[in-house]
This record gives C-alpha cells, sequence and structure tokens, in this order.
C-alpha cells in the first residue's frame, strides 16, 4: 500500500510526466485534425477529379455527337438515291418494268410500315403516388406510426 | 542557444507574428465591411466560369421511310488566340495557300496587340474537314521541322485553333429541293418545310453557364437537339417524278412543270415536283437558278387559270345538285352567251346532241358553261368554295398561296365569270388546291386536307399526324357517277394516258394565259388531272406544263406524262393490274 502511495506521489510531482501528458494530449488533438483534414482533402480532391472527368466526358459526347452526324449524313450522300442508281446500273440491274412483274400472294405478308424513329408519348404517371412509404415518410411521421402505437398499447396493456 | 542570437529570434517571432496579426486583421477588415465584400464577390464570379451560348443540332428530316432528306455535317470555325501567336506570316500564308483567305487582312488581324477587347479572332468559318486535316498536318510537320532551330522566329501556327460545328447538310442534293426549303448560315430557315417548322426544328439556343468549379458540373443543363420530321413524301417516287418532269419539260420545250402525286384517300403527298430546282447544298446560288421572281415551289406558291382539268369539278357539282344527270342531252350549236359573252368550243366548231359524258370527253366549253347556267351562280360558287378553290389548303409548306376566285359581290365579278368560271378560266388556283379538289371526287366525295408531314420527332417521342377530313362537298354516288364518266370519257377517247391493265380516270387541260392585254394566243398551259385504280384509289397525279412548245393541248403534252408516271408508279407502289388484284381479292 505504501509502494503504491509513493508511486503516485512520484508520478504526480515528476514534472516531465506532466509535460508528456500534455504533449500526448496536444498530438492526439494535431492528429484527430489532421485525420479530419485527411479525409476532407480527400473527398474533395476525389469529386474535383470526377467533376473534371465530367466536363472531359462532357466535351467528349460533344465530340461524339458531331461526328455522328457527319457519319450520318456521309452515309446518307453514299445511299442516296441517284448514288443507289448509279451502282444499280454498274453492277448490271435494270429497272423493273409493269409487265415483267409476276404478282404471287404470300400467306402472312406484312407490307413495309411506317418507320418508328422514336417511341410514341406515353400517358403521364404520378409516380410519387407508387412509392413505398419508406420513400415519402419523416422521421416524425415515422415516429408517429411506429413508436407511438407501441406506447398506447403498453400503456393499455399496463393498468 | 547564448544570448547573442536570442534577439535574432526574437526579432523573427516578432516580425512574422505582426504579419500574421496583419493578415488577420485585414481578412477580419475586409470581411466586415459590405463595400468590400460586394467588390470582392463581383471580382470573384469572373473566375467563377463563363457564359455561353449553345446551339441545339437543327433536326433532321426524313422521307416517309425513314430515308435522310436533310442532315447535319460537322464544319469549323478557323481563329487565332491572339496571346498564342508566334508568327503571324506563317498563319498568314499558310491560310492564304489551303484556305484562299486574303493574305494581307489575314496578316492584320493576326498582328494585332492582344487587349482585353482583342483576345480572339475569327478568320475563316464552314470550313470542311478536310482542309482541316491539311491545316493539322502542315501544322505538325513545322512543328517537328522547326522545334530546334535558333535565330529568327520560326515558322509556326501556334495559335491557330479550330472550333467544330454544325452545318445543314442535304444529302439528296436537288432532289425535293422544292419541298425541303434551305438553311443560311445564320441558321434560319427559307421556303418548305425549313421556313414552316423553322422554330421547331432548330431547337432553343441556350445561354449555358459552364462553371469552373468541378464540383459544380452537375448543374450543367442538357441541351436537346431541334425536332426531327418524316415527311410524306416517298424518295423513290420523288426521283422518278422529277425525272420524267425534266424529260417532260425539255421535250415540249415547256418554260416550266410542275407534278404533284397524292393518296387521295389520306391525303398524303408522295411526290411534289417543279421546275426549277436547286441544290441545297449550294444555296448562294438562289439567284441564279429563280430569277424574275420564279416561286421556290409552283405547287403551292404559284396560281394559274387551269382551264378544262376545272371542268370535273363543275361537272361534280351539276350532278350532285341534281342540275344535270350523266344523261342530260345537250344540242351544241359551237356557241352559248353568258352574261354579255360569247362562250365558243375549243375547236370553234358546233358538236350537235351531247350527253354529259359527251361534254367531258370531247371538253366542250359552251356545254360546261350551259351546265353551269343550269346549276345557278349562288349554287355553283358554294360548291367551289365547298372544294377549297380561293382558300389555303393548309398544308405545312411555306409561301402558300390562296388563288383567286371571284365571287358574287366582289366588285370585278361579273356574270360572265360564271360561264368562264365553268371551264376553268377566270379563275387562278394552285397545283396543290386541284389536286386536294379533284381528291374529293376520287375519295368518294370525302374532301381531306393534303399532308407533308407525316411524324414529328420531339424530345424522344414520335407523334404521327393524323387524316385531317375537311368536309364533303359532293356525296358518294356523285364521286362515283362521275369518276366512272371520266373513265369512260379516256377509254373512248383512247387517250395517251391510258395505261394498259389499270382502269384510271382523267381529264386533260388546255387553259389560255392571261396578259394584261387579253389572252395570250400563242401560249398554253397544258395540264392533266387523273386518278386509279379506279375502284379502289391508290394515287392521284396532277401534271402541269408551262408553255409547252411540242403541242399547246394538254391531250398531247401532258395526258403522256400521266401515262409514263401512272406505269412508273404501280411498280413502286406494288399496284397489280385489275384483274391480277381481283384475282387476289376474290381467293383471300
Amino acid at each position: 500500500m505504501e509502494r503504491v502511495r509513493n508511486l503516485t506521489q512520484a508520478y504526480s510531482q515528476t514534472p516531465w510526466r506532466k509535460q508528456l501528458k500534455f504533449v500526448v494530449l496536444f498530438l492526439l488533438c494535431v492528429v484527430f485534425i489532421a485525420l479530419i483534414a485527411g479525409i476532407y482533402l480527400d473527398v474533395t480532391a476525389r469529386a474535383a477529379t470526377i467533376g473534371r472527368e465530367i466536363l472531359y466526358m462532357r466535351s467528349e459526347i460533344a465530340e461524339l455527337e458531331l461526328t455522328n452526324a457527319s457519319l450520318t449524313t456521309e452515309l446518307a450522300v453514299l445511299t442516296s438515291a441517284k448514288e443507289m442508281k448509279t451502282r444499280a446500273l454498274d453492277l448490271g440491274f435494270v429497272s423493273v418494268e409493269k409487265g415483267e412483274i409476276m404478282y404471287v400472294l404470300v400467306p402472312g405478308y406484312v407490307p413495309p410500315q411506317q418507320p418508328h424513329l422514336a417511341p410514341p408519348p406515353k400517358p403521364t404517371k404520378v409516380i410519387a403516388a407508387n412509392l413505398p412509404a419508406d420513400y415519402r415518410q419523416s422521421l416524425i411521421d415515422w415516429f408517429r406510426e411506429q413508436v407511438v402505437p407501441t406506447i398506447s398499447r403498453a400503456v393499455e396493456v399496463s393498468p | 542557444m547564448n544570448n547573442e542570437g536570442t534577439w535574432r529570434y526574437t526579432f523573427l517571432t516578432t516580425l512574422y507574428s505582426l504579419m500574421a496579426i496583419f493578415i488577420i486583421a485585414q481578412l477580419v477588415r475586409i470581411q466586415t465591411n459590405p463595400e468590400q465584400v460586394a467588390h470582392f464577390l463581383e471580382q470573384s464570379k469572373i473566375f467563377d466560369g463563363d457564359w455561353r451560348p449553345v446551339k441545339p443540332a437543327r433536326g433532321l428530316l426524313y422521307d416517309r421511310w425513314g430515308k435522310l432528306l436533310a442532315g447535319n455535317t460537322t464544319v469549323y470555325e478557323v481563329g487565332v488566340e491572339l496571346a498564342q501567336v508566334r508568327n503571324p506570316h506563317s498563319i498568314a500564308l499558310t491560310l492564304n495557300v489551303i484556305l484562299g483567305l486574303d493574305y494581307a487582312e489575314v496578316l492584320e488581324a493576326v498582328s494585332q496587340e492582344v487587349s482585353p477587347k482583342a483576345v480572339y479572332v475569327v478568320l475563316a468559318d464552314y470550313v470542311s474537314q478536310e482542309k482541316i486535316s491539311l491545316l493539322e498536318k502542315y501544322r505538325t510537320e513545322l512543328e517537328n521541322t522547326t522545334s530546334n532551330k535558333r535565330g529568327e522566329e520560326p515558322p509556326s501556327l501556334r495559335g491557330l485553333v479550330y472550333v467544330p460545328h454544325l452545318q445543314r447538310s442535304y444529302p439528296e442534293k436537288q432532289l425535293a429541293s422544292n419541298v425541303l426549303g434551305f438553311v443560311n448560315r445564320e441558321g434560319l430557315g427559307y421556303y418548305g418545310i425549313e421556313a414552316k417548322f423553322d422554330d421547331l426544328i432548330a431547337g432553343n439556343v441556350q445561354d449555358m453557364w459552364i462553371p469552373r468549379d468541378p464540383n459544380l458540373v452537375n448543374e450543367m443543363p442538357d441541351i436537346t437537339s431541334g425536332a426531327s420530321i418524316v415527311l410524306t413524301i416517298d424518295r423513290a417516287i420523288q426521283a422518278e417524278i422529277e425525272a420524267i418532269l425534266d424529260q417532260a419539260v425539255e421535250f415540249n420545250g415547256a418554260q416550266s412543270g410542275t407534278i404533284l402525286v397524292a393518296d387521295p384517300q389520306s391525303g398524303e403527298i408522295l411526290a411534289m415536283a417543279t421546275t426549277p430546282r436547286l441544290d441545297l447544298n449550294e444555296y448562294w446560288r438562289y439567284g441564279e437558278v429563280f430569277k424574275d421572281s420564279t416561286p421556290f415551289n409552283r405547287a403551292v406558291s404559284q396560281a394559274y387559270e387551269p382551264g378544262s382539268v376545272y371542268k370535273v369539278l363543275t361537272m361534280a357539282a351539276a350532278l350532285d345538285s341534281g342540275a344535270v344527270t350523266p344523261d342530260t342531252e345537250f344540242i351544241d350549236v359551237g356557241v352559248i352567251e353568258v352574261g354579255g359573252i360569247y362562250i365558243y368550243n375549243w375547236n370553234s366548231a358546233a358538236w350537235g346532241p351531247q350527253d354529259m359524258q359527251g361534254c367531258l370527253q370531247h371538253s366542250l366549253n359552251v356545254c360546261l358553261a350551259w351546265v353551269a347556267t343550269q346549276l345557278g351562280t349562288k349554287d355553283f360558287y358554294d360548291y367551289m368554295r365547298a372544294f377549297g378553290i380561293g382558300h389555303l389548303t393548309g398544308v405545312d409548306l411555306a409561301g402558300e398561296v390562296t388563288g383567286r376566285l371571284k365571287t358574287p359581290g366582289d366588285t370585278d365579278w361579273y356574270e360572265a365569270d360564271l360561264g368562264t368560271n365553268s371551264f376553268g378560266q377566270g379563275v387562278a388556283v394552285t397545283p396543290l388546291q386541284m389536286v386536294m379538289a379533284v381528291s374529293a371526287i376520287a375519295n368518294e366525295g370525302k374532301l381531306v386536307a393534303p399532308r407533308i408531314v407525316r411524324s414529328i420527332i420531339d424530345k424522344g417521342n414520335q407523334f404521327d399526324t393524323e387524316k385531317r377530313l375537311i368536309g364533303i362537298p359532293i356525296k358518294p354516288e356523285t364521286a362515283r357517277t362521275l369518276s366512272e364518266m371520266l373513265a369512260r370519257s379516256l377509254e373512248e377517247e383512247a387517250s395517251d394516258a391510258l395505261v394498259e391493265g389499270y382502269r384510271l380516270a382523267g381529264k386533260t387541260g388546255t387553259a389560255e394565259i392571261p396578259t394584261p392585254y387579253g389572252y395570250s394566243l400563242s401560249a398554253t398551259n397544258a395540264s392533266f388531272v387523273g386518278w386509279g385504280p379506279l375502284d379502289d384509289p391508290r394515287f392521284l397525279v396532277y401534271v402541269w406544263l408551262e408553255k409547252p412548245t411540242s403541242s399547246p393541248w394538254g391531250s398531247v403534252v401532258a395526258a403522256p406524262v400521266f401515262h409514263d408516271i401512272v406505269e412508273r408508279l404501280v411498280v413502286l407502289m406494288d399496284i397489280p393490274p385489275d384483274n391480277v388484284r381481283r384475282e387476289i381479292l376474290a381467293s383471300h
């Protein structure tokens, strides 16, 4: 017991131990702040990098759209009525005349239909009504729904 | 640490502390002064980002099967960043050789000092990809060969920049040019579909904020391109019709020509060809192609006196009202007086007793003038209005004109007009108005609005247009009776318009041309309107040749053109001969 008291006294009275305690506390604070700052910097840097990548991708999309538009037009030039006729004639095809056609009834044949270059418009739906309650409830709503009935039941049972 | 060094440390500590205090004091002073805060916030906005106008891609135009008729292609704006320029002479010389720009002008533009008002200079625009590739190749060669040289300023294209953007392009060049119209370099649509739907196709130019802060990138809005349009035009039919028209105009020495092909049941226009036509990729040649106020699209923008093709409408009105029947007999003595003027037949002859089919078959002016008088002035003009004469058809093309139908009550209407109007003189119509009116006869009396737009594709959805019934000017029985009369007329006349295997109805027209000094004796408008197959009309064709020199008569000039067109249409539209079609239907 005497030994323990001596050790406590010696520890509390030794100046360098007090300094060490102070330094450790200070360092802990510094490390904590550095940790927070590091995490903040990391997140910010990653967000900035992703932002730059998005900007780059947007410009790449714009460039691809221009290329796409040019290629679509180029394809249309290569398959234009005049070009196709010239190519067909060069390949030895001849224009079919009225009397040269034999008409045959093909069961199930569907004549060419109007092209659908995009889907037709859909009726507007109110999707909010279909969302599960979890996505629409506030914390207070949830509390009212889950906790209040439980408390009420407990009160009813207890008397 | 000795005392001698202590004062240095003390001095430095004090200095740095004072500096820190000064900075903190400045921060506090600025942030607590509202004027300074506003000033610095304003300053900071300059570096936040830029407002840039973003022009959406112009919508595309397709034919009825989705073939591209108007698209976009990438071209480049060539400019210089003045601060980056190293050798103005190199840039001026290169652009002079490759782009043909004036050396002195480029040199002056490139040599100017950088200032807040002069940072970037545009030197050329609408430069093709091939030219840009040449410039880029030359730039690379210069960079490689001169990078290590010393002495005078080496040749360099530094500072030269290319900014890509879209330009309208028409892959079919002249095809359907009268329908499409064109877009100039300012992006404005002229004529046809391009003008009519300019707002819709062009989309909305938006000023977009481009932030420099990458964390704000998600605030950038998406710019949707303009709406695309699917036309009712069939590219294959249009190409054939244009070829036939050009050949007919040349062969007959006509001043111009117009041909319309429509589906009388739906009102869809399958082909619309006029002369002259323009390669839309060279729209700046407009002035030399369309001289002396020549209409861009005669089918909708030029009204003319149609002549005898109009008799179809007069007869339709008279039969429908009961004023005459197909068997009504008329003794043609070669002349009739209406409203104080004398009307004669095309050959000034008397044709004797005629029924109504004979009147149409021989295209007798005297008979039709008499029919109009039997019908009465009020009924005649009521029927003409019901057929849409004198009104816009409402087709989705820019520049449509109404034509002119003088009616009782107009200051320039005289009783004699009833007589002349009955055979298509003294009344001005567009070819499209005639197509719409005559379609009602081919379509069981139902007048359907002509359509050139089949679908509109906007914001990712396709909106299809619907057939629009305007009215029912005549009864279905009248339409069937008149169609049969016109078919028999062609068959009994052994007309050049007939096509073996197909029963067709039609009427020729030869109209004198009005001048300020009366009607011209030397020039005519030759027309033909016809449709088929008679029992299930799939096409209606209108031919108009202006001032043909080979012959003045529609039966000689326009009827063979109708024949040639129908021979191609039955192939392109997969229409079997009548007997084959009936066999197929019977076996089905």
